[in-house]
């Protein structure tokens, strides 16, 4: 284990916002202040794209989404993500809308140190955000999520919301839809290595990004999806992936001592194929832990149920399970994965 | 011409097809830029294509609504959007999809030199 180097694990952010606007809402938000919004966190845009139902963003820490009620940025390294927070508040305003709920999660870091004010620790974190929120999202509950595997692989989570409040989810009535967040760390180290470039290739990011994701077999994990793909210099992948209104998107630090992978999606509750990406993931990277959690609103949480046969085929054995309940987001589940037979 | 090295708006579906056919007759490499008014990415590169436009007088730069121009979006597949395609003699080159300025740089290059 290095002593110090780029932290992979992500900080999650999830905002829901309402409005008069359910069609175009916050993607009305002009790109320079989005732009002034990324400043404060500390990071770029790589690479955008758009579809008939959201925005998305490749940023240099990671990805930033933007649909008409709701606003979901995840970045790594040392960014201060819930900075972003004053402004998003600001710029939805002015556009009518208003903060319904809020939603933080994240691993735990590899190099917890490294990391500057709020997020020298949960606590600290947990406090920045009570005083950031509007006063009237008071219903609130923060909890760290164990895992058996040790301390170093945690859940933390945090929501807020306002009591009683109805959240509309217009293009979800019919089908129920969860978030599904996935860490892996320890990466084999001969398929990590395809994410690094191949020095003087005279490549744009773009399309040495895409030769990545032909290369490692991403672009298998959902062939209906539209990917924006990125490849950093000399090393680094990120891409983001749209099938209609759910997004998908992959994060990789491939760097040996500590490298990091991360997949996130939203799927249907109904879909049955969530085992199949699970499985896909972990053959692209082939990590030595990793971590599942899934979030479903409402009291029932069934698909984490698919998730350790999924990857049983594959040697990999659930070690331990947690499940918990969270104002608005709803019930959580976090798992952690390790290969059966683990070299020493 | 009066309107080189500017990025030409098409409005009507007979704007469209006139600018194909002056490109064509021309044997111009025409790139489209697919855009929505309702999608963020697509605002980062009207700027850097008003840019390249400039830098480039031999290529005849367009830009479509998707909205307004609806029937010529669904003739050429537009999924996502900022969507550039490059066209020559009719005929589709290549294509760039997002918000890629380097990608549409180094394209640009490649087709124009051609």
């Amino acid at each position: 284990m290095a002593l110090s180097g780029f932290e992979g694990f992500e900080k999650r952010l999830e905002l829901h916002f309402f409005g008069d606007d359910f069609q175009l809402g916050l993607r009305k938000i002009e790109f320079e202040s989005i732009k002034l919004v990324l400043e404060q966190v500390q990071c770029t845009v790589v690479s955008a794209v758009g579809n008939a139902y959201f925005d998305a963003y490749v940023l240099s820490e990671s990805s930033l989404f933007v649909y008409p009620t709701k606003i979901i940025i995840k970045t790594c390294g040392t960014t201060q993500l819930l900075k972003s927070i004053p402004p998003l508040i600001f710029f939805s305003s002015l556009i009518g809308f208003t903060l319904s709920s809020c939603r933080y999660t994240r691993g735990t870091f590899i190099f917890p140190k490294s990391q500057p004010f709020p997020h020298t620790s949960f606590k600290d974190e947990v406090s920045y955000l009570e005083h950031t929120i509007p006063s009237n999202l008071s219903f609130t509950k923060a909890s760290i999520m164990p895992s058996s595997i040790s301390s170093s692989h945690s859940w933390h989570v945090f929501t807020a919301t306002i009591p009683h409040h109805h959240h509309h989810h217009h293009h979800q009535l019919n089908n129920q839809l969860f978030t599904m967040e996935v860490c892996m760390t320890d990466l084999d180290p001969i398929l990590a290595r395809k994410f690094f470039r191949r020095p003087d290739d005279e490549k744009t990011g773009h399309s040495a990004g895409k030769d990545m994701t032909e290369l490692t077999g991403i672009d298998e994990i959902n062939p209906d999806a539209l990917i924006c793909d990125f490849a950093f210099d000399p090393c680094g992948y990120s891409m983001n992936g749209m099938d209609g209104d759910w997004y998908s998107t992959i994060h990789v630090t491939p760097e040996d001592g500590f490298s990091y992978a991360s997949f996130e999606c939203v799927a249907s509750v109904n879909a049955n194929n969530i085992g199949h990406v699970l499985r896909k993931v972990v053959q692209i990277f082939r990590p030595g832990t990793m971590s599942v959690s899934t979030t479903c609103s409402g009291y029932s949480n069934e698909t984490w149920k698919q998730m350790a046969s999924a990857v049983e085929p594959l040697g990999f054995k659930c070690r331990s399970c947690a499940m918990d309940q969270f104002p608005a987001a709803g019930t959580v589940v976090f798992q952690t994965f390790t290969p059966r037979r683990k070299s020493t | 011409m009066a309107d080189e090295g500017l990025v030409i708006g098409c409005h009507t579906v007979d704007a469209w097809k006139q600018q194909l056919d002056n490109a064509q007759a021309s044997n111009e490499l025409v790139v489209v830029d697919f855009t929505a008014s309702w999608c963020g990415p697509c605002r980062i590169m009207a700027p850097i294509l008003e840019d390249l436009a400039k830098k480039m007088p031999d290529v005849r730069f367009l830009k479509v609504d998707v909205d307004e121009l609806n029937s010529v979006a669904e003739e050429w597949n537009i999924e996502a959007m900022p969507t550039f395609l490059f066209l020559k003699q009719g005929q589709l080159l290549d294509k760039v999809v997002g918000a890629e300025k380097d990608q549409l740089q180094q394209t640009l290059t490649k087709h124009a030199s051609s």
